[in-house]
Formats: structure tokens, sequence, C-alpha cells
């Protein structure tokens, strides 16, 4: 494609009605989280769920610049929602590996969308970075939460984990990707919206 | 009558600039449900706490005060009770009382935010600091769009429900598809047509737009920036070490 490269408004407005969708997805199943089984199953069930919105998203990305624009709402809605700034960095990184995979398939080919909506994925290993670069501290903040809770979320989180998160991450985006096309044949194309 | 927009403007007008707002969120987020600055600046946290309940008094919104302080209440009511409980009724108590307090003042302050703040408001203060239109788009789409998710969302439950299609009915595998397909279609339908009169309005040309709505600092922003910056520079002193109390 050789048009206009220069994102304009509908294409901005475009990323935020699919970051809406996706953030409302996230905010519902993060809630979850709460319950410490939950915590490191975030890493399985956000990547797995948002690949419908982001697939859909991925239909309507015909220029460079709105992946990585996605990625980095993505960081200042956790900045706000109280996760600290470490989502921001792993969103920057994320959105740009995700932008350049989808755009070596020139922004069509469905194999390099899952496998850039499988990079983008890797951005919520951010939430889980406060936890593992200052182990003891995070547990500090969180005595209100009660000592049973903290001795849940010791057991289920030691620091070897933290590979095996970035990895799961990275894979169910793959398989939520999969399932966002599968989705997208099955519904959307037939409604016009893909 | 004489109609003057210029007038109405300005009795819609706001007690605090949106800048000012956005900076308290982020405070906020940042100090009192993120838990920077730790257990020192614990005076400073629970002044800040207050702040969001002020504010929603100020602006007269009883209901999402009355709503704010329940949420506060029920959550230091579990915390109190919670000794006198049994066995694991006593972990869940402690547990919900620990989420309730920490986030009740946040999620107020957030609420405070979207109900006060017009979109055209957010987006005449964020072109004033300077935020490029790749930020400030498509926030802006996305809290517009929140309110209405989740009332589509609502209605899609309800009609699923119906048929059995909700968690612990007889069809709760299909919830996933027949749940999130309808919303997301919905929602993408809803935002094509504000798309295009977000665009028929001049949103994202490439002229600068103006903007009919009054913002602007008055003495209460000045005072709260203040008081911003006072916490902040609490939390470096803190971390670089000086005993504070």
């Amino acid at each position: 494609m050789k048009t206009d490269n220069k994102l304009k408004g509908r294409d901005l407005i475009n990323v935020g009605i699919y970051a809406a969708i996706y953030f409302v997805i996230l905010f519902a199943v993060a809630m979850l989280g709460m319950i410490p089984i939950f915590l490191p199953l975030l890493s399985v069930l956000v990547p797995i769920l948002g690949g419908v919105p982001f697939m859909l998203f991925l239909t309507k990305v015909k220029k460079p610049g709105m992946i990585f624009i996605f990625a980095m709402i993505m960081g200042i809605m956790m900045l706000l929602t109280g996760m600290g700034p470490w989502p921001l960095l792993t969103c920057a990184v994320a959105g740009l590996l995700a932008e350049r995979c989808f755009r070596s398939g020139e922004y069509r080919s469905s194999r390099s969308a899952v496998l850039s909506y499988g990079l983008f994925s890797m951005w919520v290993f951010g939430n889980y970075l406060p936890l593992f670069t200052d182990y003891e501290g995070y547990f500090a903040q969180r005595a209100d939460y009660g000592q049973a809770y903290i001795d849940a979320v010791q057991r289920l989180m030691p620091l070897w984990m933290a590979p095996v998160l970035l990895l799961a991450c990275f894979v169910c985006g793959m398989i939520g990707g999969t399932i966002g096309r599968k989705l997208l044949g099955k519904h959307f194309e037939k409604a016009g919206l893909a | 009558m004489a109609y003057s927009s210029e007038r109405s403007q300005e009795n819609r007008r706001g007690f605090l600039d949106p800048r000012t707002k956005l900076a308290l969120v982020l405070l906020l987020a940042l100090f009192v449900m993120g838990g920077l600055g730790g257990e020192a600046l614990r005076p400073a946290k629970t002044a800040m706490s207050f702040l969001p309940f002020a504010l929603l008094l100020i602006e007269r919104r009883w209901k999402s005060f009355a709503r704010g302080v329940i949420m506060l209440a029920t959550g230091y009511g579990l915390l109190f009770i919670m000794p006198r409980l049994p066995g694991v009724l006593n972990y869940f108590a402690l547990f919900c009382g620990g989420i309730l307090t920490r986030f009740a003042v946040t999620v107020v302050m957030g609420e405070y935010l979207i109900a006060t703040t017009t979109v055209s408001e957010f987006i005449s203060a964020m072109e004033k600091i300077r935020m490029p239109q790749a930020v400030t788009i498509p926030m802006s789409v996305m809290f517009r769009l929140f309110p209405t998710i989740a009332s589509e969302w609502k209605s899609i439950r309800r009609a699923m429900r119906m048929r059995g299609i909700h968690l612990g009915g007889a069809r709760a595998s299909q919830v996933l598809e027949y749940q999130l397909v309808p919303m997301m279609s919905s929602t993408v339908r809803i935002g094509e047509e504000l798309s295009a009169s977000a665009l028929t309005r001049g949103l994202g040309a490439p002229v600068r737009r103006t903007n009919i709505c009054r913002i602007g600092f008055r003495a209460q922003d000045f005072i709260l920036l203040a008081g911003c910056l006072f916490v902040i520079l609490l939390w470096i002193l803190e971390s670089i070490g000086v005993k504070l109390w």
C-alpha cells in the first residue's frame, strides 16, 4: 500500500473504540485476580479473552503506529488504575514488537496477526513486575489484605514464575489470537464488521 | 430571552480545571492505591483520601457521594468485625475489607472525573498541555464509550440469560461467544457512528480546533496543585532518606 501513511482522525478513533472494548474485558477479568489462585492465571485469561477484540482491531490497522498507540494507551490506563509505571515500559516494548511483526505481514497476513497478538500480550507481564523486582516490598504494601492472602500468593508466585508467566502470556496470546480469528470468520465478517 | 452560549458555558463550568482533576487521579492512583511511599506518607495519604469526597460534595453529586461512603463504611466495617468471625469467614472479611478500603477512594475520584468533565473540556485541557492527538483522541473516545459498553453489556446479558446462557446456567460454556461477540459488534457499530459525528465536527482535522468551553486555573486549582507538589516533594525527601517525623 502506497497511500498516505499518516494517522488520521478516523484511525485514532478506531484505536479508541477497540482499546475501550479490550480494556473493559481486561478489567472484568482482572477483578478475578483478587483471588490468589487467579493471580498467575491472569496471564492466561487476559490474553485469551482479549484476543477477540484485538483481532477485530487488527482488521482496521492499515498504517504504522496504531498498534503502538493501542499499547501505550493500555499502559496509561494501567497507570491510572494504580498498577504503577512498569506496564508503561512493557507496553512500549510489546507494542513495538507487535507493530513490526504485523507490518512484516503487510497488515494483511493472518499468521503475522496471530503472532503479533502473542507479542502484544506480553505487556501483561508488566503488571507482575513490581512483585518480582521488589519481592519483600510488594507484600509489605499488601499487608492489609491479610496474612492468608500473602501466604497464598507467595506460594503461587515464587521467583522462578517470572519467565513462566512471560512465556504464558505469549503462548496464550497466540491461542487467543487463533480463537479471535475463528470468531472473526464466524461472526464479524458475516456482519460486515471485519 | 437573550441566549448567550458564552454565559451558559460559564455556568456549566466545573469547580476544578480538568488538568487539576487528572493530576489528582494520577496521584491518588500512585500513592493511595499503588502504595508508593509506604508507611511514612500515611498522614498525607489519609488527607488525600478525603479529597474526592469533598469534591463530590462541592459539585453536589449526592448519589455518588453516598455510594462512595457506603463502600468505605462496608470496608472498614468488615475490617472491624473481622477478628470476631470464625475461620474462613475471617479471611474473607479481611480480604474484602482490604480491597474496599484500598479501592474506594480511587474509584470515587475516577467517578468524579468522568461525571464532571465533558469530552470537549477534556480535549481542550489536553491541547493546552500539548498532549499529542495520538493520545487524546483514543482516550476521549474510550471514556465516552465506557458507559455505553456497560449498558450494552447489561442488556445483552439479560437477553442471553433468558436463553439460559449465563454462568451457572444450562449453556454456560457458550457465555464467551454469545455475550462477548454481540457486545463487541454493537460497540463497534456505536463507535462508527460516534466516529462519523466526531469527524464532521472536525476532530483530528489538520487545523487547530477552537473550543467554546472555558477552562483555566483558578484559586482552588492552584491550592490543590500545590498540595500535589507538596506530596511529591515529601515522597522525594522520604526516598532519599530524610527522616520526616
